[in-house]
């Protein structure tokens, strides 16, 4: 099997194959981006000096939404509280329940988990806290996490919580928090 | 220091720092997920240190 468009090349059928790589059996063209997955397309973050509350705006087809991201430190020591939302179209509130529906909730969980590195990258040693507003959005969360699973499990040391107690995130378990901490590098 | 090709290859996003989101920094914008969190983690604690992530 020959790979191209990326810069793998030779027969990778070996040891079935009996070309041993001289003479590829087999080609498979790889169309569109071969990076890696976790370099999804990203918005734009904004966030104030502190570097704990971002702001970026979603496009889509219903137009332009103001999304914010806020770590909030909780009264554990070392552990912030993850959350975002759409900041209203008149006043500064947010609301964590909106369905925006703007078709680009990939691009906004990639842009949420982007602001998660920018925030650890500046308190390295301490704990997120994160769950989603309703169970639905909790799931959602779960299935964006499980997606990228092992990319995040580089970076970061992740756990669920099941029963009230945590133990290290599994794919297909019902987790309803989650708990992460960058990884020492 | 990174070069562009450094900074473009790093998890690590650019994050363009607006004075006027400061305010932001003294405002919890989501009072009711802190709350949760206070809640859970005084109920959970944090995972044992005996454990080690994978």
């Amino acid at each position: 099997m020959l790979l191209e468009g990326s810069n793998v090349t030779g027969c990778f059928c070996s040891p079935v194959c009996k070309s041993k790589g001289k003479k590829p059996c087999c080609i498979l063209k790889l169309i569109g981006n071969v990076e890696p997955e976790m370099k999804l397309p990203k918005y734009q973050l904004k966030a104030g000096q502190g570097l704990s509350s971002y702001e970026f705006i979603s496009e889509g087809p219903k137009g332009l939404i103001v999304k914010r991201v806020q770590f909030t430190a909780i009264n554990q020591e070392q552990v912030y509280n993850l959350a975002f939302g759409d900041k209203g179209l008149d006043n500064d509130e947010i609301n964590d329940l909106a369905i925006s529906n703007n078709g680009d909730s990939e691009k906004v969980l990639a842009t949420v988990i982007a602001a998660v590195y920018a925030f650890c990258d500046k308190h390295p040693d301490i704990w997120i806290f994160a769950t989603g507003s309703t169970n639905a959005r909790t799931r959602l969360y779960r299935m964006g996490i499980t997606k990228y699973l092992e990319e995040i499990r580089a970076d970061f040391e992740l756990y669920g919580e099941f029963n009230e107690e945590w133990e290290y995130f599994e794919a297909g378990k019902n987790y309803t928090s989650f708990l992460a901490k960058r990884k020492e590098t | 220091m990174k070069t562009i090709a450094d900074l473009n290859n790093s998890k690590v996003p650019i994050v363009i720092i607006d004075k006027k989101l400061d305010v932001l920094d003294n405002i919890v914008l989501f009072p009711k997920k802190v709350h949760l969190a206070e809640q859970k983690m005084a109920k959970i604690g944090l995972p044992k240190k005996n454990r080690i992530a994978k």
